[in-house]
């Protein structure tokens, strides 16, 4: 069995190595020499350059680098990295030199600190941008005002003392301190940029750019984002437990608001969207400090104050611009690969005859839910079965969205059950109901704004995934690389189903409002779902649109789904539906096959409504 | 008692200034749904410049002004805070609003709120000044100081929490009746529909990110010979209000200046008050309000501060 293992492992191994020669290009190679560049920095002895102010920049560079992960990845707007960055230093200070702990450990402490921290903050991550922005903004103050405040802790005006230190076994000299840092910041860059790549980094992604549709697909945004925030807080923590010794001492001052600010400055400055955007970031910074020294002292003006107004100076100057920040703008030069086009040979044959004994997947009962003082629902059963088609209808505000919210968890029911395969699952989140075979798709066509058709897809897919997680994907483990695939061939096939395979790498805003539709469709697919509720699928649908609607929707049936359609348009109800249910005014007046209701004035009257003509 | 009558007047008068910052705060983000992080030093710059205006960047004596000449200084410095509010609406927040970047006057408004502070710390280079007083509180009681039921409580004090009380009670009968008032309360309601309807929106919002800072300024001088002000003060100020605003997630702007009167007192409480042996101090006065506001947040945001989802 080892020998199998072992065997496994090579192979493995061998394909991982040509993937990675295969993806290998110019641009690894300049990376490598520039790496290697950098680390010779200091023992070139530069004129005007202090080798331990460069290792400071270089370790700033690193607590950029995770707030490229909260900002660039989970798109929230932290003013507050430079607390994390507090926390660590200081945490690292007090126990090298009140309890004699060695640098490693105590950074590693200091690290944790900053976890923690984060942790107990972390609820703001589920909250709306400016929200984010103001809490994180308060916590920077927070930390600083407590420096200022607690002299005991913090060494007050003459900062705490830090003793000299051994870091690797060689001592702590800015040298070393330097090649450690850049080291940390190739780590941290490589591990940031592989989880932007993986499944989690395509549901924080998703999460960023359209919050409701990602959800919807059973993204679970606190735990993502709060993954985000935890992991750059413990990078910021390691560089200020860390960069403490290099300074020899913790000074409040260093530590104040302006520090978030200006890491802050460093990411959108090189980029938010690019890992490598805020050491790039930094090093601007830097550059423009070395150059404002002579010019503050010649102005005759105090520097720290000068270096606080050119930041912030820069900054609306990149932001007026329009600027994505300057890695972006070096690859807008570039000229841009070719789309590559895909070979698609999947077929989705109609595997299982329709017919055969249709069994209930979904009970619905009593469903109630009231809006203040409005009943949007009062009291809405229903029962879904394997293989049918069943439409609810009605006129506008007579509760089919809310029945669909109520179904599928974004709102919670008053009164009433919602049981799936014989599971109570009426208490139960979106996510925790997508996983157990309950999708949904969304009535507006909202699209992913920087994601392809297939990307989209692939967001509903994560919740399918077990090995997507960010570790496994950061270190490439062969699980969750055969998932990646396997997760594309899931993607596609779904993209498939609905038509539209061959615009598997169009950019999701250059689809049309059908087509988003279609891929919304796809997406919830991509989850497997035993139970799909559809609204409005065939909103604005022409009538060549809708016989292919209709092909789609019977194929979908064909595959052992249970459809539950909220639709206006009749007409592809006719054509797809096995029964319908009538709603009005939060309440199912009739229910019954489409030939027998679609006969009955019930259905005219509730739904044409005074439209009659 | 006597002690807690003390608290509760200078954590009032505190309180009310802070209120002002929290109004201002809750109406801008009403009206925009963005928070303005340069609000504090928007006002500090107010101050500032009629500091520098009354006295130049020399220090001066509490008693060196002359009314007409601090009426004169004061009348700059709201121009000024006025002027540099609106800006700051038409040239960081509007821009990134229509184009719908958070990030943009996230920043933007931090940018502008870093500039001010440095342009401030580099005219002013001491490390705090004192505002003249044009109004004679030293000679009130004994030295500026009067007995209310055993008390000893600085005179001003009640002259801040009646102005405080006055700008807040005002600007909330302006929102309520006239017709600029009651345009930007559609405008907060709904700010596409207001435009349809023919407020000019864009002009009364920057109007209003001009006026409360007017209004927060006004309330700041009143306090601001009773202690030392600093490149710092705004800041302070603009943070103290946001933390109220935030305790009470930006609701109306009566309801934040009520949050503001609070964490005044407060405030003073946490600095001044010991149960038996058991005392806070001082140290704790500014970081414990935020640690818990901030906890609250994270803890049990309310609906309305929750990321939207469908």
């Amino acid at each position: 069995m080892s020998t199998t293992a072992l065997t496994r492992t090579g192979t493995e191994l061998r394909r991982a190595f040509t993937e990675a020669r295969s993806g290998w290009s110019w641009r690894g190679w300049i990376a490598v020499a520039a790496v290697a560049l950098a680390a010779l920095v200091p023992f070139l002895s530069l004129p005007g350059v202090r080798v331990d102010g460069l290792a400071n920049t270089v370790y700033l560079a690193v607590a950029a680098t995770g707030l490229g992960l909260t900002v660039g990845g989970a798109g929230l707007p932290s003013l507050g990295q430079g607390a994390f960055l507090a926390v660590g230093g200081f945490t690292s200070a007090l126990l090298m030199a009140r309890e004699g702990w060695p640098l490693e450990p105590a950074a590693l402490a200091g690290a944790a600190a900053a976890v923690v921290a984060a942790l107990l903050s972390g609820g703001v991550v589920r909250l709306k941008p400016a929200f984010v922005a103001v809490s994180t903004w308060l916590l920077a103050w927070l930390v600083w005002l407590f420096l200022l405040a607690f002299p005991s802790v913090s060494g007050g005006s003459q900062g705490l003392i830090v003793p000299e230190r051994n870091l690797l076994g060689l001592a702590a000299t800015p040298t070393v301190h330097f090649e450690v840092a850049l080291a940390l910041l190739v780590l941290s860059a490589v591990g940031i940029a592989a989880v932007r790549r993986s499944a989690a980094g395509l549901e924080l992604s998703a999460l960023r750019q359209a919050p409701p549709l990602a959800t919807s697909l059973g993204v679970r945004l606190g735990r993502r984002r709060l993954g985000a925030f935890v992991a750059s807080a413990f990078i910021a923590g390691l560089s200020g437990g860390l960069a403490v010794q290099l300074a020899s001492v913790a000074d409040p001052a260093a530590y104040d608001p302006f520090l978030s600010f200006k890491l802050l400055v460093a990411v959108l400055l090189g980029g938010a969207a690019a890992t490598l955007g805020p050491a790039v970031g930094i090093a601007v910074l830097g550059l423009i400090g070395l150059l404002a020294d002579p010019l503050a002292r010649v102005l005759q003006l105090p520097l720290e104050r000068f270096d606080t107004a050119v930041a912030a100076v820069l900054l609306l100057f990149v932001l007026a611009l329009g600027g994505a920040g300057i890695i972006p703008w070096l690859e807008q030069l570039r000229p841009r690969a070719e789309r590559r086009k895909r070979q698609v040979t999947v077929s989705y044959g109609d595997a299982e005859a329709t017919g055969g004994p249709a069994d209930t997947v979904l009970v619905a009962e009593g469903l109630r839910k009231a809006f203040g003082g409005v009943v949007a629902l009062d009291g809405l059963s229903l029962e879904l079965a394997r293989g049918r088609t069943t439409a609810l209808v009605g006129p506008n505000g007579s509760g089919k969205t809310t029945a669909l919210r109520l179904l599928s968890g974004t709102e919670q029911a008053d009164a009433g059950r919602v049981l799936l395969g014989g599971r109570d699952v009426s208490e139960a989140s979106t996510h925790e109901r997508v996983r157990l075979g309950l999708a949904r798709t969304l009535q507006t066509t909202v699209a992913f704004a920087e994601l392809t058709a297939l990307e989209s897809v692939l967001v509903g897919r994560s919740v399918r995934r077990r090995h997507g997680g960010a570790i496994r994907a950061a270190l490439a483990t062969p699980s969750s690389r055969a998932e990646e695939r396997a997760a594309e061939t899931a993607g596609l096939e779904a993209l498939a189903l609905v038509g539209l395979e061959r615009e598997a790498d169009t950019p999701a805003p250059e689809l049309t409002s059908s087509q988003r539709r279609l891929v919304a469709l796809a997406a919830a697919l991509a989850a497997e779902p035993d139970v799909l509720l559809v609204d409005e699928l065939a909103a604005g649908a022409g009538a060549e649109e809708l016989e292919h609607l209709a092909g789609v929707v019977d194929r979908i049936r064909a595959g052992g789904v249970a459809l539950l359609l909220v639709e206006h348009n009749l007409r592809l109800i006719r054509l797809v539906a096995d029964r319908v249910i009538v709603l009005a005014a939060g309440r199912a007046v009739a229910e019954g096959p489409v030939a027998e209701i679609a006969e009955t004035e019930v259905l005219r009257s509730a739904y044409l409504g005074a439209q009659r003509l | 008692m006597t002690i807690a009558l003390q608290v509760l007047i200078s954590g009032l008068a505190a309180g009310g200034v802070y209120g002002l910052f929290a109004a201002g705060h809750s109406l801008m983000y009403r009206l925009t749904g963005i928070v303005n992080f340069a609000f504090g030093d928007l006002v500090g710059l107010g101050i500032f410049a009629t500091l520098l205006v009354l006295a130049g960047t020399s220090p001066v004596t509490q008693s060196g002004a002359h009314e007409p000449r601090f009426l004169g200084a004061l009348i700059v410095g709201l121009v000024l805070c006025v002027a540099a509010g609106v800006a700051t609406y038409v040239g960081i927040v509007q821009p990134y609003l229509a184009r719908g970047s958070t990030i943009g006057w996230v920043a933007g408004t931090a940018a502008v709120a870093f500039a001010i502070r440095a342009v401030i710390g580099a005219t002013f280079q001491r490390a705090s000044y004192v505002f003249p007083d044009p109004l004679p509180f030293h000679r009130v009681g004994s030295a500026g100081f009067i007995r209310v039921a055993g008390a000893h409580v600085e005179a001003r004090a009640f002259f801040v929490i009646g102005l405080a009380l006055a700008l807040a009670l005002g600007s909330a009968w302006l929102l309520e009746r006239t017709r600029f008032g009651r345009a930007l309360r559609a405008v907060a309601d709904d700010a596409e529909g207001a435009r349809v309807v023919g407020v000019p929106v864009d002009l009364f919002v920057a109007l209003a990110f001009g006026l409360v800072g007017a209004l927060a300024m006004i309330a700041a001088i009143a306090a601001a010979p009773g202690e030392a002000v600093s490149a710092n003060t705004g800041t302070l100020l603009g943070l103290k209000g946001l933390v109220a605003a935030l305790a009470v997630r930006f609701g109306p702007p009566l309801r934040a200046f009520a949050a503001g009167l609070v964490l005044g007192v407060v405030e003073a409480g946490i600095a001044n008050i010991h149960l038996g042996s058991w005392q806070l101090g001082p140290s704790y006065r500014e970081v414990l309000p935020i640690a818990f506001v901030l906890l609250l947040i994270a803890a049990w945001p309310s609906r309305e501060a929750l990321e939207e989802r469908e």
